[in-house]
């Protein structure tokens, strides 16, 4: 996966980020750490075209992220399982599959049914998401995201909203997608699964990158903020 | 692929059935109480007899020009949500304004000064002498605000994670309308909307003022040529209560039916 971020400046009422470069090849799991209010969340959103930078731009594997086409490549898991709540999880992959790719009805139904397997919820596709646990609703949203084929997903804090139990449930079942081959980048406070799963770690502070390198720097920080930051989360 | 929602059976609630029985009863023995210590006689007949045909259509009239007022009001209130949602700098700043403050001039209108404005002197100056049509959008233009208000309150219930998804996965609006949205609001709008409902056709009355034929002026009709008052205002009690009470049991069930 190639990250381009070019002189990127974010403002909602104050400045969150300022005046961003950065560039990254060859990575395919990327994690961004970093204090609440670092500007990491944002940094997520704005990569995946979600938002729009006040200033800059940024380009994914050598695509602006404006672009309309861009949004068709990508999954977005939230902090939140955002799953449409009046389908079933079967139906909350169909529907996407169906009317927004135009896939007909069957190969829809198989596709579901696939990912969801994949995310060991073989047993749950005809519930609503509320009648699911938690980490299991957040499991179908990554299943859902993943039946359009992505080449890259961005999860912003996919585990926040979860307990320990299930927040290892769903890590662990993210991990087991590896072999899919698909760009990961993600926003984490889980740094078990950083050092597991992220193959480059980007460290936050006050809206810049601070220090960036393989998960071997967890273990070294060299500046002060990301030295703090490791002693409050060990 | 198993494992169906467990679905629960459901039981007769033998105390609500008892409970209910008892106060219908309550309430045959107060009108019996009442009816058998009456002051004067009760002549139904010289109202039914002469005035039936006209009171019938009053009430066919009520009904139908509450299906229009809510219909029309649905339509407006919808066009009042849409300004007051809309982002846009300049118009959309001006559309947002008007439906403050409209909604708040509204709430503080009697709907017998909005009948006769409308039907008396707005209608007029755009040409419109049929006090019918006025005086009806008059009860619609009045219902309105309580209809945004539905839709403000259904909407704001579909979170902004979802509008997230439907922009990542490229739903249409259309398709956002017909798919997501809709389904998951029409619970939460019908209930509330049913009350509206109820709201115009108690409002309706108000529109003998124009003399239009509508269930209460063609009592007042009746009771006018025979001086059966009483008469003539229980059987108006009836039949309202005839139209108003199956709409808000039909309201229960669909609340039932459809809650998530």
């Amino acid at each position: 996966m190639k990250i381009d971020i070019r002189n990127v400046t974010h403002n909602y009422d104050v400045e969150v980020l300022h005046d961003l470069t950065f560039k990254l090849e060859e990575y395919k799991s990327v994690a961004i750490i970093g204090i609440s209010g670092s500007g990491k969340s944002t940094l997520l959103r704005l990569m995946s075209g979600l938002e729009t930078p006040t200033k800059g731009d940024i380009y994914i594997d050598e695509q602006h992220v404006l672009e309309p086409d861009y949004k068709k490549h990508i999954g977005f898991i939230f902090q939140h399982h955002n799953l449409f709540p009046h389908l079933s999880l079967e139906e909350n992959i169909t529907l996407v599959l169906e009317k927004t790719r135009g896939i007909d009805p069957a190969t829809a139904k198989e596709t579901a049914y696939k990912y969801l397997s994949l995310l060991h919820l073989e047993d749950q596709v005809y519930k609503k998401p509320k009648n699911v646990s938690g980490g299991q609703a957040q499991r179908a949203s990554i299943a859902r995201a993943l039946s359009v084929d992505p080449s890259t997903i961005f999860m912003d804090e996919p585990t926040a909203s979860l307990d320990p139990i299930l927040t290892f449930e769903v890590l662990s079942a993210v991990q087991e997608l590896r072999g899919l081959g698909k760009n990961f980048v993600f926003v984490t406070h889980v740094l078990s699964f950083v050092r597991d799963f992220a193959d480059y770690v980007i460290f936050m502070h006050d809206g810049k990158i601070t220090e960036h390198g393989t998960p071997d720097i967890l273990d070294h920080p060299k500046n002060q903020a990301f030295k703090d930051f490791m002693m409050k989360v060990k | 692929m198993t494992n169906q929602p467990h679905i629960p059976k459901k039981s007769i609630n033998v105390p609500n059935i008892v409970s209910y029985s008892l106060v219908f009863v309550s309430i045959i023995l107060f009108i019996w109480f009442v009816a058998t210590r009456r002051t004067s006689d009760f002549k139904l007949y010289l109202i039914t007899d002469n005035y039936g045909e006209l009171i019938w259509n009053g009430f066919v009239n009520t009904i139908w020009i509450s299906i229009v007022a809510l219909l029309g009001s649905v339509i407006i209130g919808f066009i009042f949500y849409l300004f007051s949602i809309t982002k846009d700098k300049y118009v959309g700043a001006y559309l947002r304004a008007f439906t403050s403050v409209f909604t708040e001039i509204i709430y503080g209108t009697p709907l017998l000064v909005m009948v006769v404005i409308s039907a008396f002197v707005i209608g007029p100056a755009f040409g419109i002498f049929s006090r019918n049509i006025t005086g009806l959008l008059g009860l619609i233009i009045y219902i309105s605000p309580y209809m945004k208000n539905v839709f403000q309150a259904a909407f704001s219930s579909v979170g902004n994670d979802q509008y997230m998804a439907m922009d990542l996965f490229g739903f249409t609006p259309y398709q956002r309308y017909r798919y997501i949205i809709i389904p998951q609001v029409i619970r939460i709008l019908m209930p509330p909307m049913m009350n509206n409902f109820s709201l115009i056709i108690k409002g309706s009355a108000l529109l003998y003022v124009l003399s239009f034929n509508e269930l209460y002026y063609s009592i007042v009709i009746a009771q006018s040529k025979t001086f059966a008052f009483v008469e003539g205002y229980l059987l108006m009690w009836g039949l309202y209560l005839l139209i108003t009470i199956p709409l808000s049991q039909l309201t229960k069930l669909l609340e039932r039916k459809w809650s998530l």
